[in-house]
């Protein structure tokens, strides 16, 4: 019955009979899966596919997947490794292993199987032996000698042979000491003579009524302490590992009385009342519900805190009385939340979200932080200094940086933290800086520096450089410059004085009218004072300078050798703020002009007078 | 993803640690002796341990409760005795053999030279010598039929070592098992509980025993029995029949031919059959015994409501409990309602329960609580706690209605600050023969292998080594 049938049947009309061979075409594929009945009922449906044809190929799933013949099994003889006697065999029946499978007609694979299988684990005569003998564990009990006991183990409350009795339970009952107490049935051998006439009667005896007294803390107590003294026995106590000496410990520390208390009180515990039960189960309720509620109130504290833990305000509050300042102190304000919920406050983290304003005092260069070299949200180089000067004019006419708490000096020690007018792009050493000190000279002031440093018995690099001894070091390399520097102009001015000097005497020696000499002497300071060029220069310069310059003089011999050999934290501290005063005109070029020097010197001096 | 079952090839024997080498398992009661194959979960062979004696000439035994039916000169006897000791050495290994043997082994075809087909027709004259040879073939098949399964037998936590070497000796001497074991009851119905360590409550046959188990081991300190079980309480029966008005008079269903029922209280109208030969008072004895376990099975009950039955108002309170209608054989039928619960009280309170004679009284230290008290104060007190979280009740008079709830509101009552929880098997099977199936876990282990005593060991060190290794 094909589907033009039912057509007839239904009075269908044949309209769509025309497109039916293409249809059929797109339906060959799937009807390949049909078979027999189904094929039927699907071509019933013709065009329209049905649908409700169950997609069930059988009812009931097939019990055996394969139809390879059932596997072969064998009562198979083993025996168990783990018992003391190797002549139990006992049977069980084990699959045989197929170990050819497919292969030629089954009674050939049976014979193969026959003769290849073998056990898994086979003993010595080919047997296989249990799986389950690898469980068998057993506990050692301390062993002794005769000559050990007599030494170590000798006790008043126990002979021997009942320490050999306990430790031989300890054994049977894998040290479960309930058991071993239970069965603890010591009966001392009888030792009158007849017992050893007739040797049945001799364990007819009366058992000690001690004997049966002892507690479990009474056995474990001495087990323990033959345990204990034997290990000791082995391997002396320093010799032994960690845990060796942790159980040895245990062990010669066990303290019976301490557990018979424990037991009474379990035993009190255990005769309790229902209504103290009950009053001990509500305390502890109570207990539990008082930690609960601490628990939940600590943490409404903790948040309450740090819903109170606001930015301080560092500077006056006027720049905000304006509405762009309020503006601004937003930007401020959620900018420091943000970063408040931020582990990592990268500052391309906070830009999408903000508007450019708020970011300025986080990558304000003035304040920026620097917690060590290698910090990681620093910016790349060549936006950074635009950007940074940029936001420099913003901070400094608008933005009072004043988003993070202020460190107190002691703090930023602590922590390392450093402020920088400038940092160049990338990591760099600390010694850096020192080498191009050195670097930047001619090779002759090197050598001159390094003459100094020589002198004071500093070698000329650092061996330890921490960010302290950097800047001592470079403190003193400023000092050591500066006293390159004036010993120079002093040489200089040295000279000069010798030929004025030679001049002036030349100069007496052909006329000697005092008061012109005067207005020549004159003359000359102003001609000196020109050729220095210094305008701060004092108009008796000649007299000052000289005593500027022997001072000086002194100044150098007397410090440089005190600073080295840190006399005083003070010294040194006054030595570095002469340093960073001078510190631009050293590291500059070698041809400065003297009268910096003089005045330096002069405040110098002013500063020695005070003191 | 859906896990597949595991072929039993690929079994994990090292999780289910299962590893069974066709052992047998038999497990002897004052009551019921059962015997059947390791791993399985119900004893295949489950005999009354009462035998048929005939005294006639000759002397002969029937075993089977099939065959213990009216016959002359004909008396019923228990080969063991109220202790759950077997007494009577002659009979216990027939009875066992018959077990194990006749009913656990299949039939195996004598052998052709035995069989009497291929005998020679001229030696059939010498009958006498013939018999003589066929018994010794017998017994020497037995011997070849147990070669193969070492066998697991159960006893008494107090059987005497006498009994045990006596075991022994049948075990390896008789029967020739490549290995055996004993293992105590109460030990075996607490691995049937799947607990290592438990407190066992075996309220058997014949008597209750109150036992602490720590980790597979019966502590001997803790070990608890008194005769209350399935007998006493057939005696408080008996007393509460005695004692009714009208009077109840047992007919065992074997004396009754026909009956016609008839109304509560009413007179019976039944015709007694009647034996042209002297029924032995241990036949009916016997019989009656069937009666009063029906009646236990279908009417007592332990009252589980809280307090006890003769706290105040709960004595009136049992009265207006439904009652329960039990028809005797012989038609005599009565409704049953707070005696029902009186029945079974002296389990649990000695001076409650109906009067009984001198020699079965119990005494204040032998009811159900005080067995419990005295095992715990028996053992270790860290122990304690522990056990009465592992309370395993077990035995089939323990399967009377209420008998769980009673003894968890006893064991409140008792240690009221104490976490306790009773484990019970709800399957009937399972609470009746616990000893058994903990037998039968016991005997397929892998790992039990090691423990068994190998007829080597045996012949080594003779029946005495079953004290040394079965501790």
């Amino acid at each position: 019955m094909s589907s033009s049938d039912v057509r007839d049947v239904l009075n269908l009309s044949e309209g769509a009979s025309g497109t039916r061979p293409n249809k059929k075409q797109r339906l060959a594929a799937p009807r390949p899966n049909l078979k027999g009945l189904a094929r039927e009922v699907h071509n019933l449906g013709g065009d329209n596919p049905i649908a409700i044809v169950p997609e069930v190929t059988q009812f009931k799933k097939r019990r055996f997947a394969n139809r390879k013949p059932a596997s072969r099994w064998e009562m198979r003889s083993f025996r168990n490794t783990a018992r003391n006697d190797s002549t139990l065999i006992l049977k069980h029946w084990r699959r045989i292993e197929e170990k050819q499978e497919n292969q030629g007609s089954p009674a050939e694979e049976l014979k193969q199987e026959n003769g290849t299988q073998e056990g898994q684990a086979p003993t010595q005569d080919g047997m296989e032996d249990s799986t389950f003998a690898k469980f068998n564990a057993q506990v050692s009990v301390p062993q002794y000698s005769d000559d050990q006991y007599a030494q170590t183990l000798a006790s008043d409350t126990w002979t021997k042979d009942e320490t050999d009795y306990l430790l031989d339970l300890a054994k049977a009952f894998d040290l479960r000491w309930p058991l071993i107490w239970d069965r603890y049935e010591w009966t001392p051998p009888a030792t009158n003579g007849e017992a050893n006439e007739n040797g049945d009667e001799s364990k007819a005896i009366v058992p000690l009524p001690d004997t049966q007294a002892r507690t479990m803390e009474d056995l474990k107590s001495r087990y323990y302490e033959v345990a204990a003294k034997m290990m000791a026995v082995q391997k002396p106590v320093q010799y032994m590992t960690q845990p060796e000496f942790a159980l040895h410990e245990l062990m010669a520390h066990f303290n019976p009385e301490q557990e018979k208390m424990r037991k009474n009180f379990a035993l009190n515990a255990f005769t309790r009342s229902r209504e103290e039960s009950r009053e001990e189960e509500s305390l502890l309720l109570e207990i539990k519900r008082i930690l609960a509620r601490s628990e939940r109130f600590n943490e409404e504290r903790r948040e309450l805190y740090s819903r109170l833990d606001y930015p301080h305000a560092e500077t006056d509050i006027s720049s905000f009385k304006s509405s762009a300042g309020l503006q601004t102190l937003l930007g401020t304000l959620m900018n420091a939340t943000s970063k408040k919920r931020k582990t990592l406050p990268g500052p391309e983290g906070a830009s999408p979200s903000n508007p450019a304003p708020p970011q300025a005092p986080v990558q304000d260069p003035g304040r920026r932080e620097s917690s060590g070299p290698s910090t990681g949200n620093r910016e790349p180089p060549a936006t950074g200094t635009p950007t940074a000067a940029n936001k420099k004019g913003q901070s400094q006419t608008q933005q009072p940086p004043a988003e993070r708490p202020k460190l107190t000096e002691k703090e930023e020690a602590i922590y390392g933290v450093s402020h920088h007018d400038r940092l160049g792009s990338g990591p760099t050493f600390r010694t850096e800086k020192i080498n191009k000190l050195f670097s930047h000279k001619s090779n002759q002031q090197q050598l001159r520096i390094n003459n100094t440093l020589n002198e004071l018995d500093v070698p000329s690099k650092l061996v330890m450089p921490t960010s302290a001894t950097t800047l001592q070091y470079e403190q003193l390399l400023g000092a050591v410059n500066s006293l390159l520097e004036a010993r120079k102009v002093s040489d200089k001015l040295d000279g000069e004085i010798k030929i004025e000097l030679a001049k002036k005497a030349e100069r007496e020696k052909t006329n000697a009218p005092p008061d012109s000499e005067n207005s020549k002497a004159q003359e000359d300071s102003s001609k000196e004072n020109t050729e220095k060029g210094a305008a701060t220069a004092a108009p008796d310069a000649e007299a000052t300078s000289k005593l500027d310059l022997t001072d000086l003089d002194d100044v150098e011999e007397g410090d440089a050798p005190k600073n080295t050999k840190a006399a005083g934290a003070q010294k040194e501290e006054e030595i570095g703020v002469e340093g960073k005063a001078l510190r631009p005109g050293s590291s500059g070029a070698s041809n400065k002009r003297s009268a910096s020097v003089l005045s330096t010197a002069s405040d110098k001096s002013s500063k020695r007078q005070k003191k | 993803m859906a896990q597949q079952p595991l072929s039993s090839a690929a079994q994990p024997t090292d999780i289910y640690g299962g590893d069974e080498v066709s052992a047998l398992v038999l497990d002897p009661g004052y009551c019921n002796t059962r015997a059947g194959w390791a791993g399985e979960d119900v004893p295949k062979s489950i005999l009354p341990s009462f035998y048929g004696h005939s005294t006639a000439t000759p002397a002969q035994n029937f075993f089977g409760d099939e065959r213990l039916i009216p016959r002359a000169d004909f008396e019923i006897r228990n080969y063991m005795n109220k202790d759950s000791v077997v007494e009577d050495w002659d009979v216990a290994p027939k009875i066992w053999e018959h077990m194990l043997i006749n009913r656990l082994q299949p039939d195996k075809q004598t052998a052709p030279s035995k069989n009497g087909l291929n005998d020679d027709p001229k030696e059939k004259t010498q009958d006498g010598e013939g018999d003589v040879a066929m018994e010794e073939t017998e017994n020497q098949e037995i011997e070849k039929l147990l070669q193969e399964n070492p066998l697991l037998v159960t006893e008494a936590p107090w059987n005497t070592p006498k009994a045990r070497e006596k075991t022994t000796e049948v075990i390896m001497e008789t029967w020739g098992c490549p290995a055996f074991w004993l293992s105590r009851t109460p030990v075996l119905s607490a691995f049937a509980a799947g607990k290592a360590t438990a407190l066992v409550i075996d309220v058997g046959g014949a008597n209750t025993s109150v036992a602490a188990i720590h980790d597979g081991m019966v502590l001997k300190r803790s070990i608890q029995k008194s005769p209350i079980g399935g007998l006493w309480l057939s005696s408080q029966i008996r007393s509460l029949w005695e004692t009714s008005e009208p009077k109840v008079t047992l007919t065992p269903t074997y004396m009754v031919e026909n009956k016609t029922p008839v109304d509560a209280l009413a007179p019976v109208q039944a015709r007694l059959r009647q034996f042209p030969y002297q029924i032995h008072s241990s036949f009916r004895a016997y019989e009656e015994e069937r009666v009063l376990t029906e009646f236990k099975e279908s009417v007592v009950e332990v009252w589980n409501k809280p307090g006890r039955l003769n706290s105040p108002g709960n004595e009136d309170f049992a009265k207006t409990l439904p009652g329960r209608v039990f028809e005797m054989p012989d038609g005599w039928n009565q409704m049953w309602r707070e005696q029902r619960f009186k029945l079974t009280e002296g389990l649990f309170d000695e001076t409650a329960g109906y009067p009984l004679p001198e020699e079965e009284r119990v005494g204040k230290n032998q009811t159900i609580p005080a067995l419990i008290r005295a095992a715990l104060e028996a053992v270790d007190v860290d122990l304690r706690g522990n056990l009465l979280a592992n309370v395993v009740v077990t035995g089939s008079t323990t399967l009377i209605n209420g008998f769980n709830d009673r003894l968890q509101n006893e064991l409140a009552a008792m240690y009221p600050g104490m976490k306790i929880k009773i484990h019970a098997a709800g399957l009937t099977s399972e609470r009746r023969f616990g000893a058994w199936i903990g037998g039968s876990i016991l005997a397929s282990l892998g790992t039990f292998h090691q423990m068994w005593i190998s007829r080597k060991e045996y012949e080594e060190n003779g029946p005495g080594i079953v004290e040394k290794r079965c501790k």
